[in-house]
């Protein structure tokens, strides 16, 4: 899964789709993974990042960031090759 | 750089919840880095709040409807012109067009110059036609229907599923979710606009437009796609911003490319889930939101006035994303006088 190129991320959060002009807020943790998406690190990447950072176990990770993906999916801030790949 | 010392007429001043696109475009053509411009403002009418905001046009005349017929509007348009001898006459309302675009030559010879659709152009994109024009061209249109009396619409029940769109030949659309709301939105734009009435199929999605100039031998100039963030009771947009969406350019320019499209357009296009566009319409002037353009990096009417100028103009190829505009109604105070002179004299 890859962030297209026509997304804007600001620091404070606010996220911007310059192809549809929908645009959307993220808290600091939805910032951070969309950073980190956007950067090209895949799952397991992102999983050992915020696992060494935050107090948080495997499934919990696993279940916000698929519910996660699909928020920003809906948004149409992503390209997925394959819909089931989140990686 | 010194700028050239020009001056250009502008229709259309009548700035309400129903803009006209006359003072956008007098805006941007005060910002242009070639021209200094003097300007004429032509109005029908003598509450057009053009007329009154400072700084806007350097004089201004009253000219008669269209529908008092096209040799009173051309003769007093070269009355006008011995007196201040304008360059470019830049028109913005749909139905003036067709009486300018009639009188190009004689105008040309007048010298007024213009840079407005053929006549071919200007009729084949008729609401009326957009069917044909979507097969012709190769671009998704919504079914539609003629409706040339009462009568047909009985025809609509066969033909589309429910809420459909009714259309003026002109202006106005409304959405209609039954038969009798048909009928009465049938009444209203026909007593306004005249027969026929189109009937369209509601193609449900995001209305996104794209601001187009085209040089009449198939490039184009400029382009910017937009969406309408705040919409208006009118349908009018009163909040939008610029979109990078390289498929609406791509309609865009594959449209001007085979209709040889000149002068100023607007396409107005539905966008679905699916991600398919759908040609609702297409306006033959340079749409009311015109200054986003401009403020996005492409100054459309100054490139307009330079191709009514016979100047070559590069495409612009590049604007910002993200642009946004947004409207606002402000109270101006009049002197009485101000409009008594527009009103008695046809001039101030």
């Amino acid at each position: 899964m890859k962030i297209t190129e026509e997304v804007r991320i600001s620091d404070n959060g606010f996220v911007f789709n310059s192809r549809t002009g929908d645009s959307f807020n993220v808290n600091p943790t939805g910032l951070e993974l969309t950073k980190l998406i956007a950067q090209g690190h895949d799952f397991d990447t992102i999983k050992n990042m915020f696992l060494e950072k935050y107090d948080l176990d495997d499934l919990t990770f696993e279940k916000d960031f698929y519910e996660f993906c699909a928020l920003i999916k809906h948004h149409q801030i992503t390209s997925q090759e394959d819909p089931l790949d989140f990686k | 750089m010194s700028k050239t010392k020009i001056t250009i007429a502008v229709t259309g001043l009548n700035n309400t919840d129903n803009p006209g696109p006359g003072v956008p475009v007098i805006r941007s053509l005060k910002e242009s880095t070639e021209f200094e411009v003097r300007i004429i403002g032509l109005v029908y009418e003598t509450l057009e709040p053009g007329i009154y905001m400072e700084g806007l046009c350097d004089k201004i005349f009253q000219i008669p409807y269209p529908s008092a017929g096209s040799d009173e509007l051309i003769d007093r348009i070269e009355e006008i012109h011995q007196r201040e001898s304008f360059d470019v006459l830049i028109p913005n309302f749909d139905a003036e067009l067709f009486s300018f675009m009639k009188n190009e030559d004689r105008l040309l010879r007048s010298g007024i110059r213009t840079f407005l659709p053929t006549m071919k152009q200007f009729q084949e994109r008729d609401k009326d036609k957009l069917p044909e024009y979507g097969e012709k061209y190769g671009i998704k249109v919504p079914a539609s229907l003629n409706l040339g009396s009462q009568n047909q619409i009985s025809e609509i029940k066969e033909k589309f599923e429910y809420p459909v769109m009714v259309k003026g030949k002109f202006y106005d659309a409304y959405t209609a979710y039954n038969t009798e709301q048909v009928k009465q939105s049938f009444n209203k734009v026909s007593s306004k606009w005249g027969l026929p009435v189109i009937i369209q199929e509601f193609v449900k999605g995001t209305e996104v437009n794209v601001i187009a100039l085209g040089d009449g031998q198939g490039n184009t100039i400029a382009a910017v796609p937009m969406r309408k963030q705040y919409i208006t009771d009118k349908g009018k947009a009163w909040g939008g911003i610029t979109l990078s969406d390289d498929k609406m350019l791509e309609i865009t320019r594959s449209l001007i490319r085979q209709t040889k499209w000149k002068g100023g357009m607007e396409l107005e296009l539905i966008k679905t889930v699916k991600g398919e566009y759908y040609l609702i319409e297409i306006n033959p002037r340079i749409p009311a939101w015109v200054y986003l353009a401009v403020g996005a990096g492409q100054n459309i009417p100054e490139a307009l006035v330079k191709l009514a100028l016979g100047q070559e103009v590069a495409p612009m190829e590049t604007y910002q994303s993200g642009k946004m505009f947004v409207r606002y109604s402000y109270d101006i105070i009049v002197d009485l006088e101000k409009f008594e002179t527009i009103a008695m004299n046809g001039e101030i």
